[in-house]
């Protein structure tokens, strides 16, 4: 993607546009990134080199300017409707801005005329006869209002109309919140809806029905009904037909950010993003769309960095992109990385608290609990009552073990927005460490309604129920998440785990095994594609899984495969430079593989280095040991016992062991 | 505003801290130990020392610590590593807490302080923790700096993320002016010390983005920042607990100087305490602006009803009924006091209920036509039974102080009916052994006056004297103001009859300014003084200046004032009539005096006062038989009622009526035999006045006598020496016309004498005297 001056020039006209055109119909959040975007393109050096200041100060044609207050429009019907509404227009757009929702609806959509609208709308649907229950609805209206001519959709500009219903939206998910219960008190069942929607949708039916020609062309559209049209579906939860409505928004008009947002909360599945990716124009929006979709489904391949990278030449201080190289690396698990790229972004943008609880959750894991203070103390100072702001104090208190405030803090977060999802899964693993699993399960649960997305979420879920030990739940949702994420060894260790404890050895197996090629993936690097060039890492792989698989291979009575993998187990202590064991490894896998995939291999790279004696090592060489007296190995049971005694795990057993070992060797060195 | 936790109290925990970890040396350890316990248990030293007026309250209380306290404690003591004082490892601790994390991770570790439990000790065993080093100090549970650090670990435990950034934002504050000494003393720590996260990001984002994040975080310097950091509510409740407590143990009002740092401070604070509305009725109301302290007083109630329910409506009530008694609304004040009573019966509050009885009973003292109304009949058993009534009731209830009061009061009560005054000195004796048994510091006062009153009465003034001195000198700081004005006024009331003016007025003017801020009570001053320079002036002969000063003084009249006081200023106003000679205005205006008295039935002494100053009315207007009946009442009633300074000055008026009879011997015996017991009175106006008696009774035995007979001489050259006498006890209390009166009988005795220069000299004199007049 190479961009010459011309094409900056023109996207930055584009996004001026952007700004402009989202503010006047009240879309606040798209409005801010679009500026930030804009605001973060290197201004061109040419100009400044070849014109002062003072001349460009007044040189500057009208044209280069986007009117601040109204933007003009190129269609010349709507341009006059826009003219003839202008005065109107302001009006509803101040009692927007008053968040005086209901009274800027009815501005240009008077109740009255509204409901005449949908009272039509409903005898219209009489002849369709859609549902048994809206013809019971439209038999009354027709003989109430016989004789009235039913009223005419009302001529509105565009923008008028959507600054219309978009207040009727914003007035019902007002009335919603206002209906909702305290988070988790007893009423609180998360049903209450915007009762406007259907309002919205009837209406928006109606006219996109009044418009649309027989091959389902709508006339002059441009874009911003459909984009609320889709919001409206999407919320109805017919996501199908709201990704339709919202794909062809974006194809009328591009530069809505809040429309790209609707679509990736719609996504679930990389499948789908590919799919929809087909149906989308070809620009920088969609380019960026891709790049913020795969980041939320938890991609981190090198071809998204590499796009960053593109992205960045052109914006080089968009907090928005700097945020995503942030996320990029968190994904990629290297939260060194990642803090390092908060921490930048926070020095450019030291009151920008979007998206820092993303990085108070790195922060926690790095457990830099200093650190952690100051972001809390600088979002607090900033604004204590934005969502992300007490999420970021609840993961402080979290990690000073004050779990009631962590808590109450994550509460506030959800009183404060509640679609906030990290708020709920964090919220989930509060009440895990106050031992409240009903509460857990139940924020969990919210979570993952709110974003089916979050493996967090799921995973905690299955750690909730394996807690219970309901290990067929538990199961179910480890599954859920290492569907999730597939390359995230931790998933497959839950479910291997899982599924030993239901005795299913033989699937437990399967699962620690791909979560020992997925460890190892990481720890290589990322890179190359799942499944490929697996067999070339290096690395150690985890004694615990190996230890694990050997037990459930034990348990499967398979002697000889439980102690090749005891073997690799103790092995990884001295790291995987010992080629001769390495290659006995390989020997016993080689010969028994039920899984053509996973068959895991001990390094020859030599560079690392090994765990170390660790409790799963010691359990392993302890088992070996007590495997080589059962298999009359003397002098190899010395050997590990001798071992066990130096390593100093276990000592009393281990000289036990000794002791026989001796006697038997002395019994068996007078016998033969 | 911080509920309990301030930057000052986690100054006092690092300092417990330094202590704790064995570093301050053994000289030390007193002073700081002591500085810590001043500030922890503020009862400590906060007992109020008037007497001492270098150490000011303020001082003493040492209300909002800064860390210049701290240093000038801590400068002065060495620590233990040479070279370095405990104010070195003072800031050492106190710029090592570097981070909100810091901050939050020192009150996590205030525990390790603590000792453990026996159960704790027993899980540590189990454990296989090893016990502590048997050296290292720990803090009992409930010592006062264990319960101290206890406190502020819970009550940071409680804190609001918001709030505990509050505190760690104003703890950065607090401690940056020791910044520069720090880094002198630490050398090159950087710019960002104090803030490790500021600190560690600096290679990140270099110096300019650092600045704006600290900017961000901390504000701009100097700029938006809360002076009320510093205070908390928990130091703000203290504080107006003892500023009530103050006020209402003394009668203060605030001091001047506190106020407006005060004012500052209680505006700043969010949470509104009801008790600040109390503190300002309570000082609007001594500053004598009734209607802003009706307006607090009702404002207080309404806000505490909240909490404490219908159970307090009667102590609402008994406040409003004295403020309004106060303000001269007698009618409501009634009212509302007998709905305090039926309130206080309804909810069996007996503390309450014995209060209002007992103040009802003064009240009815102080205002009998309003209490009573119509049947005057009977008042002695009626207010008797109601002493019996009170004085069982706090018997049965415990209420000492209501005891000691009402025996007190029985024994008033039979003073003035002039009873028998061993029944006043058995009831006096009986709260005397309450009031120090129970260690009553409060009723001292009104027992000390009762017993000073009572010898004043029996006209020992020497006793009286000293009772008042005593009180003065040795219970002054722990009385409340008024009853340090009442002894203060009766001193110099003593003083001044014996001439002693200057003695007298330095006497009031030593009283405490600040009290004096309080309305009535500078009204009361104010009226003493001007009363005191009253008599001063009349006795000079200056009668424009006691003219002038009596056309104010007489305006305070009515229910707000004192009525000895007021009864004082009127006989004064005889006094000066007498002297204007306008004798028939003085005698309408004594009868006035006399029917008002009869009326209010109130104590005896000022009526027999009456009768007496009537009788020498009387004897002015040259009919000094008329006086005589008058006279013979007033004695007789005078010793029934053992009220012998009335009797002595009766008993001079009987003798001039004697003498104008020409009965002058009975006279000069009469005399004789009184005088002596009146020295014991002490006051010298009168003494001269018998004197002056003497000298003519015994000039009427001289004219009785034959001419040039020994007889005569004899009793010329006494009525000479009497006339010396009378002279020096008139110069004692400047009293300019008792002396020119005394002059006029010596120069007539010099002529007798046929000394005949000695009578010229005189009548010069005379002339230069009248004619100054």
């Amino acid at each position: 993607m190479v961009f010459n001056e011309r094409d900056t020039d023109a996207l930055r006209a584009a996004l001026q546009e952007a700004v402009v055109k989202c503010s006047e119909r009240c879309l606040y959040q798209s409005a801010k990134w679009a500026a930030e975007l804009l605001t973060s393109i290197p201004p061109s050096e040419d100009k400044n080199k070849t014109e002062p200041e003072d001349s460009q100060m007044t040189e500057v044609p009208n044209e280069g300017l986007p009117p601040i207050v109204v933007s003009g429009n190129v269609d010349p019907e709507e341009a006059m409707l826009e003219a003839k509404e202008i005065n109107q227009y302001l009006l509803a757009k101040s009692f927007f801005d008053c968040r005086e929702y209901d009274r800027c609806a009815a501005v240009f959509l008077p109740d009255t005329l509204l409901s005449g609208i949908l009272s039509t709308t409903a005898s219209n649907n009489t002849q369709n006869a859609s549902t048994p229950r809206e013809k019971g609805k439209a038999k009354e209206a027709p003989g109430q209002r016989s004789g009235i001519v039913p009223p005419a959709m009302p001529k509105l500009s565009q923008k008028s109309l959507f600054l219309a219903l978009y207040a009727k939206f914003m007035s019902g998910e007002k009335k919603k919140d206002e209906d909702s219960e305290m988070v988790m008190g007893p009423h609180d069942v998360g049903t209450t809806v915007n009762k406007q929607l259907i309002v919205i949708s009837r209406f928006l039916e109606n006219w996109f029905g009044e418009r649309s020609s027989e091959s389902g062309e709508i006339a002059g559209s441009q874009g911003w009904l459909e984009y609320l049209r889709g919001m409206v579906l999407a919320k109805d939860k017919s996501e199908d037909e709201a990704m339709r409505w919202l794909v062809r928004s974006i194809n009328l008009y591009p530069m809505n950010w809040g429309c790209w947002l609707e679509m990736t909360s719609l996504i679930s599945r990389l499948e789908d993003l590919n799919r929809v990716a087909q149906d989308l124009p070809q620009n920088i929006m969609s380019y960026i769309f891709h790049l913020h979709t795969s980041l939320e489904l938890y991609q981190s391949t090198t071809s998204l960095s590499n796009s960053l990278d593109q992205l960045l030449e052109i914006f080089p201080t968009s907090p928005f992109l700097l945020t995503c190289l942030a996320l990029l690396a968190y994904h990629m698990k290297d939260l060194e990385v990642a803090d390092q790229h908060f921490s930048n972004l926070l020095a450019l943008h030291p009151h920008r608290i979007d998206s820092l609880d993303h990085y108070s959750n790195i922060l926690y894991v790095l457990n830099l609990q200093p650190k952690l203070s100051f972001l809390a103390h600088l979002c607090s100072t900033t604004d204590k009552f934005r969502p992300e702001s007490c999420v970021v104090i609840g993961n402080y208190y979290s990690l000073l073990s004050a779990h009631e405030k962590a808590v109450q803090y994550f509460r506030r977060a959800l009183t404060l927005d509640r679609s906030c999802l990290s708020a709920w899964t964090l919220m989930g693993h509060e009440y895990v460490e106050l031992k409240n699993t009903h509460a857990a399960i139940e924020s969990y649960r919210r979570a993952v309604d709110v974003n089916r997305r979050d493996y967090r979420a799921w995973y905690g879920l299955g750690q909730t129920y394996e807690v219970l030990e309901m290990h067929a739940y538990a199961l179910w949702y480890y599954k859920r998440a290492a569907g999730l994420r597939p390359w995230d060894a931790k998933m497959w260790m839950a479910v291997g785990s899982c599924l030993q404890k239901m005795g299913r050895n033989l699937e437990g197996i399967k699962a620690l095994k791909r979560a020992l090629i997925a460890e190892s993936y990481y720890d290589a690097g990322v890179g190359s594609s799942f499944g490929s060039g697996v067999r070339d890492r290096g690395g150690t792989m985890d004694p615990e899984i190996l230890l694990q698989i050997a037990g459930m291979y034990e348990g499967l009575e398979d002697e000889a495969e439980a102690a090749a993998y005891m073997e690799m187990c103790v092995a990884q202590e001295e790291g995987s430079n010992d080629n001769l064991e390495g290659s006995m490894i390989n020997i016993h896998a080689d010969s028994q593989s039920s899984d053509d995939e996973s068959r895991p291999v001990a390094g020859r790279s030599g560079v690392e280095s090994g765990t170390g004696v660790t409790a799963a090592t010691s359990k392993a060489r302890m088992w070996l040991a007590k495997h080589a007296m059962r298999t009359e190995d003397y002098t190899r049971a010395m050997q590990l016992a001798t071992e066990l005694c130096q390593d100093g795990v276990e000592v009393e057993e281990a000289k036990a062991l000794v002791r026989e070992v001796r006697v038997r060797l002395e019994v068996g060195g007078l016998s033969p | 505003m911080p509920r309990f936790l301030t930057p000052t109290k986690i100054g006092l925990l690092l300092l417990i801290d330094l202590y704790m970890q064995g570093a301050v040396p053994n000289s030390s350890s007193i002073p700081i130990l002591s500085f810590l316990v001043r500030q922890l248990l503020p009862n400590f030293t906060n007992r109020r020392t008037r007497a001492s007026p270098i150490e000011s309250p303020i001082e003493s209380l040492h209300f909002i610590l800064d860390l210049g306290s701290f240093e000038a404690l801590l400068l002065a003591h060495p620590a233990l590593v040479p070279g370095r004082t405990l104010w070195d490892q003072f800031l050492k601790m106190l710029w090592s807490i570097d981070s909100l994390n810091a901050l939050h991770g020192f009150f996590a570790t205030r525990a390790n302080l603590l000792a453990n439990t026996a159960e704790e000790n027993r899980m540590l065993v189990e454990m296989g923790i090893p016990r502590p080093p048997v050296g290292m100090l720990f803090l009992s549970r409930s010592s006062p700096f264990g319960s101290f650090a206890r406190e502020s670990r819970l009550e940071f435990y409680r804190l609001r993320f918001d709030d505990s950034l509050a505190l760690w934002v104003s703890f950065v504050e607090w401690r940056q002016a020791t910044k520069g000494y720090y880094l002198e003393r630490n050398g090159s720590l950087g710019r960002w010390i104090g803030d490790r996260s500021l600190a560690d990001g600096e290679a990140d984002w270099g110096t300019d983005a650092t600045e704006m994040l600290r900017i961000t975080a901390y504000g701009i310097d100097g700029f938006g920042k809360i002076e009320g950091g510093r205070v908390s509510t928990g130091d703000i409740g203290k504080l107006l607990q003892f500023q009530v407590e103050q006020m209402q143990k003394f009668g203060d009002r605030v001091p001047l100087a506190m106020k407006d740092s005060f004012k500052g401070i209680l505006e700043n604070s969010l949470v509104v305490s009801s008790l600040t509305h109390y503190l300002k009725f309570l000082d609007a109301w001594r500053a004598g602006d009734y209607p802003t302290s009706f307006d607090n007083l009702h404002r207080y109630f309404d806000y505490t009803k909240r909490n404490r329910r219908r159970f307090f409506y009667q102590y609402a009530l008994m406040n409003l009924a004295v403020l309004q008694a106060d303000f001269g609304c007698l009618d409501e004040a009634l009212a509302t006091m007998i709905e305090t009573i039926s309130t206080a019966r309804e909810n069996q509050d007996m503390v309450c209920l014995n209060f209002a009885l007992s103040w009802l009973y003064h009240f009815g003292k102080a205002h009998p036509n309003l209490v009573h109304g119509t049947e005057t009949s009977n008042i002695t058993d009626y207010e008797r039974e109601g002493l019996m009534f009170l004085r069982t009731k706090a018997k049965e209830t415990g209420t000492w102080t209501l005891w000691s009061s009402s025996l007190l009061s029985e024994a008033k009560l039979v003073l003035s009916n002039g009873e028998s005054v061993s029944s006043a000195f058995e009831n006096i004796q009986r709260s005397s052994q309450l009031v120090f048994g129970k260690g009553m510091k409060n009723m001292v006062g009104p027992q000390m006056a009762m017993t000073s009153s009572i010898w004043g009465r029996l006209g020992v003034s020497l006793l009286s004297r000293q009772y008042c001195q005593i009180f003065l000198s040795c219970h002054a700081r722990d009385a409340v103001f008024d009853d340090l004005m009442r002894f203060s006024c009766r001193m110099a009331h003593l003083l001044t009859e014996n001439g002693h003016y200057d003695d007298g007025i330095r006497g009031l003017e030593k009283l405490n300014k600040n009290s004096l801020r309080s309305w009535k009570a500078n009204q009361h001053w104010q009226i003493y003084r001007g009363a005191l320079r009253l008599k001063v002036e009349l006795r000079r002969d200056n009668l424009e200046n006691a003219d002038r000063l009596l056309q104010q003084l007489l305006q305070f009249k009515g229910a707000g004032s004192d009525p000895d006081l007021t009864f004082e200023i009127n006989i004064l106003h005889v006094d000066y009539l007498t002297r204007r000679t306008d004798l028939g205005r003085a005698l309408a205006k004594i009868d006035g005096m006399a029917s008002a008295l009869q009326e209010e039935g109130g104590d005896i002494n000022p009526r027999l006062r009456l009768l007496t100053v009537k009788a020498l009315l009387h004897s002015e207007s040259g009919r000094p038989q008329k006086g005589f009946s008058l006279a013979v009442r007033a004695a007789n009633m005078a010793w029934s009622a053992r009220l012998l300074p009335a009797l002595w000055a009766a008993m001079g008026a009987i003798a001039n009526a004697l003498n104008s009879l020409s009965e002058f011997q009975a006279a000069s015996s009469i005399l004789v035999a009184v005088i002596p017991r009146a020295y014991e009175c002490e006051d010298c106006g009168m003494i001269a006045k018998l004197y002056s008696f003497l000298v003519d009774s015994h000039m009427g035995i001289a004219g009785q006598a034959s001419s040039d007979s020994v007889q005569r001489e004899k009793h010329l050259s006494k009525s000479l020496d009497y006339l010396n006498r009378a002279f020096e006890e008139y110069s004692a209390v400047e009293d300019i016309r008792g002396q020119s009166e005394i002059m006029a009988k010596e120069a007539i005795l010099a002529i007798f004498l046929g000394d005949d220069l000695f009578a010229n000299l005189y009548d010069f004199e005379d002339e230069l005297f009248t004619n100054l007049c």
